[in-house]
C-alpha cells in the first residue's frame, strides 16, 4: 500500500507516545540534515506590494478587486518604488511578495525593486512574460483547465500561453488553485505540466470577505482535494512541491487560523515580534493600513486556506510542532516546500514524513 | 520560600546567553559579557523563530514549557532567565 494511501481519519490525534525532547527528535540525521538546511532561513522577513491597479485579464472571486485597495491610485515613479524598497531594508525587510492586480503590467517597478531587495516572488497570472532579469520566483495562477479558465477568468488557451511563457524557466512554479469546482481537473494539468517539465504546488481558494459563490469549499470538496493533492504528489513527485503534511494544513475542516492562529498583523495584535511587528501590505499608492495587513487581503479569515497565508502561520509554529519525529518531520516538509516554492536557488527535498500527520492539538481532518 | 527552591537567576543568565549564543551563532561574545539587558529584539535582531528555535533547547534544559504566547514577553536574556526562574519555583512549589 502507497504510503499516500493511509486512510485520511483517525490515522493521528496528534498526541505524541512520549514526551520527546527536542535534542531526542534532532538525533536523528535525517531530521537533523533538513533542520539545519531549513534554518538557515529564519532571517527571511516578508512584505507583500501591489505593483499596479492594472490587470490584463478580470477572474471570478479575484482578491484585488474587493474592498478598497483596488481604488489605489498606482504610483508609477521608479524612484518612489526604489525609495520605499530601501527604507523596507532599513526597517528590517529581506524579502518582497509582488501582487496585485497585475505585476507584469509593471515590469519596470519590478525591476527597481529585484535591485534594491533580491529575494522575493511575484504572483501573476502568467499571460505577460516578466523579464528574466527580475530573478524572483514566478508564481503562475492556474485556476482549471483551459475551459474553467475561459469561463472564469474569460481568457482563451490559458495554460498553453502560461507554459509557453514559463517553461524551463527555472524562476516559475505553476499555483494550481482548487475551488470546489475545478477539482479533478487538477488531473489533466498536472499531467499537461510534468509532461513540459514545470513545477507545480497547490492553493486552496478561500473565499473572499462576503463571497457565497460556488467556488467556495464544503467538507466535501476539502476530503475530495485531499486525496487529489496526495493522488498527484504520489504521480509525480518530481514536478510537485507539496508534502502530505501540505495537504493536511489545507484541506482541514478548520482554516489555517482555527488551527495555528494567525500570524498576520489583521488577526494578531500584536506589534512585538514576528510578522504583527514588521509585516506590511503595502497598496499600489505605497499606502498601507495596519487594521487589514496580511497576505491576500479581504479574504474570509475563516475560510483561509491559502497557500502563502500558510507559508507564514505554519512555519511559525516551530514549538508546538517538536512533539515527537512525525510532526517535526511533517513540518520539516512544509518548511522545506513553502522554501521551494518562494526562494530561488532553494532546492526541495524528498518529503521525510509520507502519511498525513495531524496538526497539534487536533484529528488529521 | 520560592527563592530557596529555584536556581539563582544570575546562574539562568549566564546559561541562557550561552544557549543564545550557541543556537544563533553570534559572535564576539562571551556569556560573561553578554548584556542581559540588551533589547534581543530590537538591538541584536532576533525574531519569532530564533526565539523557538532557543525555546525548544530550554525546554530540554529545564523541562519547563515557554508558552507561543509569551514570547513578546521575552525580550532580553534577563527577562527569560525571571521567565524560567518563575517557572522553575512554580514547578517547586507545586
Amino acid at each position: 500500500m502507497d504510503a499516500l494511501q493511509t486512510p485520511l481519519v483517525g490515522t493521528n490525534k496528534g498526541t505524541p507516545d512520549k514526551e520527546w525532547k527536542f535534542s531526542e527528535i534532532l538525533a536523528d540525521p535525517q531530521i537533523r540534515r533538513r533542520w539545519e538546511k531549513v534554518r538557515k532561513y529564519f532571517f527571511l522577513r516578508e512584505s507583500t506590494y501591489d505593483m499596479t491597479n492594472r490587470c490584463n485579464i478580470r477572474c471570478e472571486g479575484c482578491y484585488y478587486y474587493e474592498g478598497e485597495k483596488q481604488f489605489a491610485r498606482g504610483n508609477m515613479d521608479p524612484a518612489a518604488w526604489h525609495e520605499l524598497m530601501d527604507a523596507e531594508k532599513k526597517r528590517g525587510i529581506t524579502y518582497v511578495v509582488l501582487a496585485g492586480a497585475e505585476p507584469s503590467m509593471v515590469p519596470e517597478l519590478c525591476e527597481v525593486c529585484f535591485r534594491q531587495m533580491p529575494l522575493g516572488a511575484i504572483a501573476t497570472n502568467g499571460l505577460k512574460f516578466i523579464p528574466a532579469a527580475v530573478n524572483y520566483k514566478i508564481h503562475i495562477s492556474v485556476w482549471g483547465n483551459d475551459d474553467t479558465s475561459l469561463k472564469i477568468r474569460k481568457a482563451d488557451n490559458m495554460l498553453a500561453r502560461q507554459v509557453e511563457n514559463y517553461r524551463h524557466d527555472p524562476r516559475a512554479v505553476f499555483v494550481y488553485t482548487f475551488t470546489r469546482n475545478n477539482i479533478a481537473q487538477a488531473r489533466e494539468v498536472a499531467q499537461i505540466l510534468a509532461a513540459q517539465g514545470c513545477r507545480m504546488t497547490f492553493n486552496m481558494f478561500s473565499a473572499p470577505v462576503g463571497y457565497d459563490g460556488s467556488l467556495r469549499h464544503s467538507p466535501a470538496s476539502l476530503g475530495h482535494t485531499r486525496q487529489t493533492m496526495l493522488d498527484l504528489l504520489s504521480q509525480y513527485p518530481e514536478n510537485m512541491l507539496f508534502s502530505a503534511y501540505n495537504a493536511v494544513a489545507h484541506t482541514h475542516r478548520r482554516g489555517l487560523h482555527e488551527l495555528y492562529g494567525c500570524s498576520y498583523p489583521r488577526m494578531n495584535p500584536s506589534t512585538d515580534i514576528g510578522l504583527g511587528r514588521s509585516f506590511r501590505q503595502y497598496r499600489a499608492d505605497l499606502t498601507w493600513d495596519r487594521q487589514v495587513a496580511c497576505c491576500v487581503p479581504d479574504t474570509d479569515c475563516a475560510d483561509c486556506r491559502h497557500y502563502a497565508a500558510g507559508s507564514a502561520v505554519v512555519t511559525a509554529r516551530l514549538f508546538r510542532h517538536a512533539t515527537d519525529p512525525d510532526t517535526f518531520k511533517a513540518w520539516l516538509d512544509y518548511v522545506d516546500t513553502y522554501l521551494a516554492v518562494w526562494v530561488m536557488g532553494y532546492e526541495i527535498g524528498k518529503n521525510l514524513c509520507k502519511h498525513p500527520v495531524a496538526p497539534p492539538g487536533h484529528e488529521v481532518f | 520560600m520560592r527563592m530557596s527552591t529555584a536556581p539563582d537567576v544570575e546562574k539562568i543568565i549566564l546559561n541562557v546567553a550561552q544557549i543564545m549564543i550557541d543556537e544563533l551563532k553570534l559572535e564576539d561574545v562571551t556569556p560573561e559579557t553578554f548584556d542581559p539587558q540588551i533589547d534581543l529584539i530590537d538591538e541584536v535582531g532576533i525574531d519569532s523563530m530564533d526565539l523557538a528555535t532557543v525555546a525548544l533547547v530550554l525546554r530540554d534544559e529545564y523541562a519547563i514549557r515557554i508558552d507561543e504566547d509569551d514570547y513578546p514577553k521575552l525580550t532580553s536574556v534577563r527577562l527569560i532567565s525571571e521567565y524560567i526562574s518563575d517557572k522553575l519555583a512554580d514547578r517547586a512549589d507545586g
